[in-house]
């Protein structure tokens, strides 16, 4: 094992004592993604803002002075114009420019009809409703305006035939655990960014650190010292995981720090308080776990391929079958409740994630992930070896 | 006794339908070497010459233990590299033709990182380093990032970080490769200086007056034979022409293998 420390401090070195590649793979994934959330989080929450704070142009033709009354009143501003200021034409481009954003059209007599509902020839009154689906603006005062013309219709149908006409009426109670629900929402989110950050990490340096031998010739100089394929092999994949685990763990505060302000911004309540420290170990744990694996994948493919760029496009079909199972828990936000799953790799790393974060946890999956993933790690690890004292591999590919 | 013994040695590679292509064969597999076989001594320089894809760079290897011979032997100073091979490893300095060293690291943390994967204590490291910088003349770059240094003060490295251990049977493949006059020639000197220690050199090169200057002793390889092996000066004179360069290019001819050289 003294070789396979030998091993892991130089590698570990190659990265620290670069600034450069330290910036890259340790501190920019965190940062990127704390900057790119936290930005998306601002861009959404002034979209909202800015839509809220917008004074709907409103273009009326006969319209009930109640149901004015009560667009007027709602904490959106408006602007009421009458139609017969513009010709229909002038009304129709100025809604599709965007300078109305929506027209409401009501026949002659409107108020007058309404109370002709009961005589035989009665006929429903016909309101026409122009606005540009297209636009935002336009688009969000459709449904401004329809939530107050909905309004207006009920109170018309109260004052016609009362209470009865509703066959019953609803209140909601919300008994809700707000932590799980919150946990849910992270359990929606993180699986998936923590497994392509993970990947992304160990991708950074993992092929230079192995087909780079390869392609550097140092592979041979570095196999004619008198160390076991195996402790090179360990060497290697544990460096690689502690410099792949930094990048995991700075990439994990970015989320962390970021989801709030992105999830504030589209109206929900996010909050990490919710975990306890017990919680921030077992994800550390699973990160650990996961990590390993990783590394050991692409350790083998990196000594598999002759060369950097052959290691990379090996990875890829490996990376995007990485996303994909990320984002199958994106749709449920719950952990698998059979305990053969979590024997799966990177899957059962998904699963344990979301399990963490909604509370779920049970400690049979927790004991058979991490065992699995250490069978899964001495299994990479000997396959390493093996690729490492194969001299196809090495030297004749 | 330090001598290395080479026993018939054959290897063979399977080709892939690629290296087919390139090889330009029908054939599934390539003898690279084939009941390959010579001895060289302590004291003594034993150059390997041969064209381009003759079986040096295999030869080489299998010595190294990089690669396992199929049939035969080679014995390193009494350890025989089928089943010994990490003993094997201990005693022999390698220094490949396609080495680049990784330029972020600087000459004196390679030393040491090699000379601790040898096993080397820390007192004979900085002794061997002090010695060996000093002696190509690395010990004022020793601090600066390989990716910093010139050709020749990389190739000294090179040279220096394969003989961290101090191995009794040096093996190196093109040594003076893409190297200026006084780089070359400070290279050259030195394995002089260790064929003096008494140290079993072998050297593949290209470059026949590097073979002419340098070896005691040279074996010829064509088509993954040895085609002799002898003194340089009986190889001459048995060939009967005047020197080495119209010596190889008549056996090379003989071989009818001039198109690949």
């Amino acid at each position: 094992m003294k070789n396979a420390l030998t091993v892991f401090r130089k590698e570990f070195y190659r990265v620290v004592s670069d600034k450069r590649l330290i910036f890259m793979a340790v501190f920019l994934p965190g940062l990127a993604i704390y900057v790119m959330y936290s930005f998306m989080g601002n861009a959404i929450g002034n979209e909202v803002q800015d839509i809220q704070e917008h004074t709907m142009i409103i273009y009326t033709e006969n319209a009930p002075q109640d149901l004015i009354d009560l667009i007027s009143a709602d904490d959106k501003p408006s602007e009421f114009h009458l139609t017969s200021e513009l010709s229909q034409s002038e009304i129709e481009t100025k809604v599709l420019e965007g300078e109305i954003d929506i027209v409401l059209q009501f026949p002659t007599d409107f108020e007058t009809l309404l109370t002709e509902f009961q005589e035989d020839d009665f006929e429903i009154p016909q309101i026409t409703i122009s606005y540009n689906p297209g636009e935002r603006y336009s688009e969000n005062s459709y449904w401004t305006v329809g939530y107050h013309l909905n309004q207006y219709r009920q109170a018309i149908v109260y004052e016609r035939h009362g209470d009865e006409i509703y066959a019953f009426s609803q209140t909601e109670e919300h008994i809700v655990d707000e932590d799980k629900a919150s946990g849910q929402d992270f359990a929606m989110l993180l699986p998936m960014l923590i497994i392509m950050f993970l990947f992304s990490g160990a991708m950074s340096i993992g092929p230079d650190s192995i087909a780079g031998e390869k392609e550097r010739g140092t592979i041979a100089t570095l196999l004619v010292t008198p160390i076991k394929r195996s402790e090179l092999a360990i060497g290697k994949v544990l460096s690689l995981s502690v410099i792949s685990l930094f990048s995991a763990t700075s990439s994990f505060i970015g989320i962390i720090l970021s989801l709030p302000k992105l999830m504030g911004a589209e109206g929900g309540e996010l909050s990490t308080d919710i975990y306890g420290i017990g919680d921030y170990f077992a994800i550390f744990a699973v990160l650990l776990a996961t990590v390993l694996v990783i590394v050991g994948i692409i350790s083998c493919i990196s000594a598999y391929a002759k060369n950097i760029k052959e290691a990379t496009m090996l990875i890829m079909p490996v990376y995007f079958i990485s996303i994909i199972t990320g984002v199958s828990s994106m749709f449920s936000g719950e952990a698998a409740s059979s305990t053969m799953i979590y024997l799966v790799p990177i899957y059962s790393s998904i699963n344990m994630i979301i399990s963490i974060l909604t509370f779920e946890m049970f400690p049979i999956h927790f004991l058979v992930f991490v065992l699995s993933s250490l069978v899964y790690v001495a299994l990479l690890i000997i396959l390493m070896t093996k690729l490492f004292q194969s001299e196809k591999v090495m030297f004749n590919k | 006794m330090n001598t290395l013994e080479v026993r018939n040695i054959k290897k063979t590679f399977k080709l892939s339908k690629k290296q087919q292509k390139i090889e330009k064969s029908n054939l599934k597999e390539k003898i690279a070497v084939n009941d390959l076989s010579f001895t060289a001594y302590p004291g003594e320089i034993f150059g390997l010459l041969g064209p381009n894809g003759a079986g040096k760079t295999t030869c080489l290897r299998a010595i190294s233990t990089l690669i396992k011979p199929d049939e035969g032997d080679i014995i390193v100073g009494g350890t025989s590299v089928k089943t010994d091979s990490l003993i094997v490893r201990g005693k022999i300095g390698f220094l490949t033709s396609e080495l680049k060293l990784e330029d972020h690291f600087t000459p004196n943390y390679l030393f040491t990182y090699f000379s601790k994967l040898h096993d080397v204590d820390i007192e004979t490291i900085q002794e061997r380093k002090i010695k060996l910088f000093k002696r190509f003349g690395i010990d004022e770059f020793m601090e600066v990032k390989v990716g910093e240094l010139s050709t020749g003060m990389k190739q000294k490295t090179s040279i220096a970080i394969s003989l961290v251990h101090d191995p009794d049977f040096i093996i190196f493949d093109e040594p003076t490769n893409g190297l200026d006059v006084l780089t070359a020639r400070s290279v050259t000197d030195y394995l002089i200086e260790l064929k003096d220690l008494g140290k079993t050199v072998i050297l593949s090169t290209h470059i026949l007056s590097v073979v002419e200057k340098l070896c005691d002793r040279v074996g010829i390889i064509i088509n993954g034979k040895m085609k002799l092996c002898d003194k340089l000066e009986n190889i001459v004179k048995d060939n009967q022409k005047d020197d080495l360069e119209d010596t190889f290019f008549k056996l090379v001819l003989e071989e009818e293998t001039v198109g690949a050289f």
